[in-house]
C-alpha cells in the first residue's frame, strides 16, 4: 500500500514538467482570454482596464445573428463535406498505394507528403495565384484554352466554397493518408489470405477486414481533423476574404465571421468574451463525440 | 501586534518604493531605440545622415515587420518598447488613446514645422495634439507606360479615361487597372465626389449621397478592368505591358524602371461631375516618440528631432529611395526639383487627404473593402450594400469601446 502511493507520487513528479508546460502553453492561455473576457480592455483603457462582468458575453450575444448562424450552418457543411471527401481519397490513395508490387511505391508517398513540407500560408497563396487567379491562373488558362471565357472562380459562394475545399485537401490529406496508412499496414495479411481462399471479394475484403481493423486506429486522427477543419480560418481568410484582396465570396466560417465582426474592432475584452464562447462551442461539440466513442467502446 | 503590522507594512512600501524608483544610467540615456517596418534606403540614409548630425547620441534601428502589434503589447513597458518608432501616421490616434504616445511639439523649436506642408502636420495631429513629426509622405499617382498611352493621350478627366479604357480595352489588354475594390484605392473616386468615408468625430460616411454617386460612376470603371482587385494581379498586368495606366504608390516605381517601362506620372484626372479631382489618400512616414523616452530621454529625443527637421535629410531620404519630403524647403534643391517622381507627389499633396487617424478609422478599412466587394464584384444594388456597410460601421465601431 505503501508502495503504490510512493509510485503514484513519482509518477506525478516525473510527469511535473509536463504538466507545467502544458499549463503554460494551452492552459494559461485560456484562463487569461477567460480573465481579460470580463474586462473592458479596448483601445481606450489598454493599460487601466477594469473589470466589467458579463458585460462582453452580453453584447457578444449581438454578434450571434443571422450572420453568425448562416456562418456557422456553413461551417458544419465545410466540415462535414471536408471530413468525407477526406476519407474517402485519403482511403483510395492508401489502397492504391498498398497495391502488392506496386513499382515505386516510396516515391509516391514522399510526393503525396509533399504538400505537409510546405507552408500552408505559402500554399495557399499559391492555388490563389498559381490556379484560381483570373487573369494569370493555370484553371483559366485552360479555359482559354478550350475556346471559354475567363472564369473568376472565388467570386460566388457555391465556387469559393468548391475552391476552398481543393485547397484544405490538398492541405490535409498528408497527414490522413499517412495514418490510413499505418493503419492498413497494420493489419496481419493472414486474414486476407484466409478471405481470398473463402472467395471474397475486394468490396468483400473491405468491407469485413480493412475497414473495421483500420477505424480504431485513424478515429484519434479523424477527431483531430473535423477540429482544425471546424475552426479552419487560414484557407477561407486567404483565398476570399483577406483584406485588400477580396473576392465577392460571402462564403464564411465562424471563425472568419468572428474576425470580421469583432476581432477588428481592437477590444480586446469583447473579443475575448467572442473567443471563449466559440471555445464553449467547440468544448459542447468535443464532449458529444467523446461521449459517443465511449458508449460505442 | 498592531505596531508590528504598521513596521512590517511600512518597510514593504518603503522597499517597494525603492525598487519602483526609475534611475537611468547616463549612458542610457544617449542612446536611442527606434523601431521601424521602413525599406533599406530609407534607413540607411537616416543612419548616415545622424552619425554626423547628431554624434553623441547613440541610435539603433530595429527593423519589426509587425510594428503595431508588438508596440500594444510592450508599449507602456520601458524594458521592452523602444524610445521611438517611425511609422505611417493613421495609427496615431490608436497609440494616443492607448497613451504611450508623448505630443512631439514640446521637443521641437517654436519655429520648426514653419515650413513643412501644412498635409503633414495635419495628418499626424490627434485631437489637437501633435503627435508625429513629419519625415515624408507617400501618396498615390497616375502613372502611365508611354509605349502605349502617348503624353498628348493621357486623359485630363475621368470621362476622358473612360472613353481611353473603352477603346484600349480587350483581348487581354487593359487601358486602365486599379485595385478598384479595395479601400484604400477607392477613397479616391469618394473624394473625388465630395465624399468621405470618415469624419473626424469618428460618423461613418458622412455624406451618403456622394459616396453612392461615386459607386455607380466607379461601376462603369470597374467593368473594363479585372475581376481580380489585389495588388499583385494589377501591378503585374501594368509591369508586364498589358496595362496602359494605373493608379499606384511610389513603391511601384523602381519595379517598373526594372521592368524597363517608359514611365510617365501625370496629375490624377478630373470628375466631371463635380469639378474636382480624384483625390487619394496620403500616409505621411514621421517620428513618434513613446512618453518613456520623452520624459527620461528628453535631451537626446529632443537632439534627434532637431537634426530631423533639417531640410538636409528631407534632401537625402528623396534621393536615396524617392520620399516626397515633408519639409517644403526640401523642395528648393536642384535635384530635388528635377525628380519627377517626387515632384508629382508633391504637386498631388496639394488635393491629397491625409489617411484618418481617428481609432475608428482601423474598422472602416474593413467595412469599406465588404461594401465595394460587394457593389463591384458581387453585383448587389448600391443602395442595399450602402445600408449594410453603414450598420456594420456603427457596429463595429460602438463594439471598440
Amino acid at each position: 500500500m505503501k508502495n503504490r502511493k510512493k509510485d503514484t507520487l513519482l509518477s506525478y513528479l516525473w510527469s511535473t514538467p509536463s504538466l507545467i508546460l502544458i499549463a503554460l502553453m494551452v492552459v494559461f492561455p485560456i484562463l487569461y482570454t477567460g480573465y481579460i473576457s470580463l474586462t473592458n480592455m479596448n483601445v481606450y483603457h489598454w493599460f487601466d482596464f477594469t473589470i466589467v462582468g458579463m458585460e462582453n458575453y452580453i453584447r457578444a450575444l449581438f454578434v450571434f445573428d443571422s450572420g453568425f448562424l448562416s456562418a456557422l450552418i456553413a461551417t458544419v457543411i465545410w466540415t462535414a463535406v471536408n471530413m468525407v471527401l477526406q476519407l474517402i481519397i485519403a482511403f483510395v490513395l492508401v489502397t492504391l498505394l498498398n497495391v502488392q508490387k506496386l513499382k515505386l511505391r516510396k516515391l509516391y508517398k514522399t510526393l503525396l507528403m509533399f504538400p505537409w513540407a510546405m507552408p500552408g500560408y505559402v500554399s495557399i497563396l499559391l492555388w490563389k495565384t498559381g490556379m484560381f487567379n483570373t487573369q494569370f491562373g493555370l484553371l483559366n488558362q485552360w479555359m482559354e484554352k478550350l475556346g471559354q471565357d475567363a472564369v473568376r472562380w472565388l467570386s460566388s459562394d457555391v465556387s469559393a466554397f468548391i475552391c476552398c475545399t481543393v485547397v484544405n485537401l490538398w492541405l490535409a490529406l498528408p497527414f490522413m493518408i499517412m495514418i490510413m496508412d499505418g493503419a492498413m499496414q497494420s493489419i496481419d495479411r493472414s486474414y486476407y489470405e484466409s478471405a481470398l481462399l473463402d472467395g471474397a471479394s475486394w468490396l468483400d475484403r473491405t468491407r469485413y477486414i480493412t475497414v473495421p481493423a483500420i477505424t480504431p486506429i485513424i478515429a484519434p486522427a479523424v477527431i483531430i481533423t473535423v477540429f482544425t477543419t471546424f475552426k479552419q480560418f487560414d484557407v477561407v481568410y486567404l483565398l476570399t476574404q483577406q483584406a485588400g484582396a477580396k473576392t465577392g465570396s460571402g462564403f464564411h466560417t465562424i471563425l472568419t465571421y468572428a474576425y470580421e465582426n469583432a476581432f477588428i474592432t481592437n477590444n480586446y475584452g469583447y473579443s475575448s468574451a467572442i473567443s471563449i464562447i466559440i471555445f464553449i462551442l467547440l468544448l459542447v461539440f468535443s464532449a458529444r463525440y467523446q461521449m459517443r466513442e465511449e458508449r460505442d467502446r | 501586534m498592531k505596531k508590528t503590522l504598521a513596521l512590517i507594512l511600512a518597510l514593504i512600501m518603503l522597499v517597494s518604493m525603492t525598487a519602483c524608483r526609475t534611475t537611468i544610467d547616463p549612458a542610457q540615456a544617449n542612446k536611442l531605440t527606434v523601431w521601424h517596418d521602413k525599406e533599406d534606403a530609407v534607413i540607411e540614409a537616416l543612419e548616415s545622415y545622424l552619425k554626423t548630425a547628431v554624434p553623441d547620441v547613440e541610435i539603433v534601428f530595429e527593423k519589426k515587420t509587425s510594428l503595431t502589434d508588438s508596440l500594444k503589447l510592450v508599449g507602456n513597458d520601458p524594458s521592452a518598447a523602444p524610445d521611438l518608432f517611425i511609422f505611417a501616421h493613421d495609427k496615431v490616434g490608436v497609440f494616443a488613446e492607448m497613451g504611450i504616445l508623448a505630443p512631439v511639439k514640446d521637443l521641437l523649436a517654436a519655429d520648426a514645422l514653419e515650413h513643412y506642408l501644412p498635409m503633414t502636420v495635419e495628418a499626424g495631429t490627434y485631437q489637437d495634439t501633435l503627435y508625429q513629426l513629419p519625415l515624408y509622405f507617400e501618396t498615390l499617382l497616375f502613372m502611365y507606360n508611354r509605349r502605349y498611352m502617348q503624353d498628348d493621350e493621357v486623359p485630363v478627366t475621368t470621362d476622358g479615361l473612360l472613353a481611353y479604357m473603352q477603346k484600349n480595352t480587350g483581348r487581354g489588354r487593359y487601358g486602365f487597372v486599379e485595385q478598384h475594390s479595395t479601400a484604400y484605392y477607392s477613397a479616391a473616386w469618394i473624394h473625388g465626389f465630395g465624399g468621405s468615408i470618415i469624419d473626424g468625430s469618428g460618423t461613418p460616411f458622412p455624406d451618403a449621397k456622394a459616396v453612392k454617386d461615386a459607386l455607380e460612376y466607379h461601376l462603369k470603371f470597374v467593368a473594363l478592368m479585372p475581376g481580380e482587385t489585389e495588388y499583385n494581379t494589377v501591378n503585374t498586368l501594368f509591369l508586364e505591358g498589358k496595362a496602359d495606366a494605373t493608379i499606384g504608390g511610389p513603391w511601384m516605381v523602381p519595379s517598373a524602371r526594372a521592368a524597363e517601362i517608359n514611365l510617365g506620372i501625370a496629375a490624377m484626372p478630373t470628375v466631371d461631375a463635380t469639378g474636382k479631382a480624384l483625390a487619394p489618400y496620403s500616409g505621411v512616414q514621421g517620428l513618434h516618440v513613446l512618453k518613456y523616452a520623452a520624459e527620461h530621454k528628453s535631451e537626446a529625443v529632443k537632439k534627434l528631432c532637431a537634426a530631423l527637421t533639417d531640410p538636409a535629410i528631407g534632401i537625402d531620404l528623396a534621393l536615396a529611395s524617392g520620399c516626397a519630403p515633408a519639409n517644403a524647403l526640401c523642395y528648393d534643391d536642384e535635384r530635388v526639383k528635377n525628380d519627377e517622381l517626387v515632384q508629382a507627389m508633391r504637386a498631388t499633396a496639394e488635393i491629397a487627404v491625409p489617411m484618418p487617424n481617428i481609432p475608428e478609422m482601423d474598422v472602416m478599412w474593413t467595412v469599406v473593402g465588404n461594401l465595394l466587394t460587394d457593389v463591384n464584384l458581387s453585383g448587389k444594388g448600391i443602395d442595399d450594400s450602402f445600408d449594410a456597410a453603414l450598420k456594420q460601421a456603427e457596429q463595429l465601431i460602438d463594439a471598440m469601446k
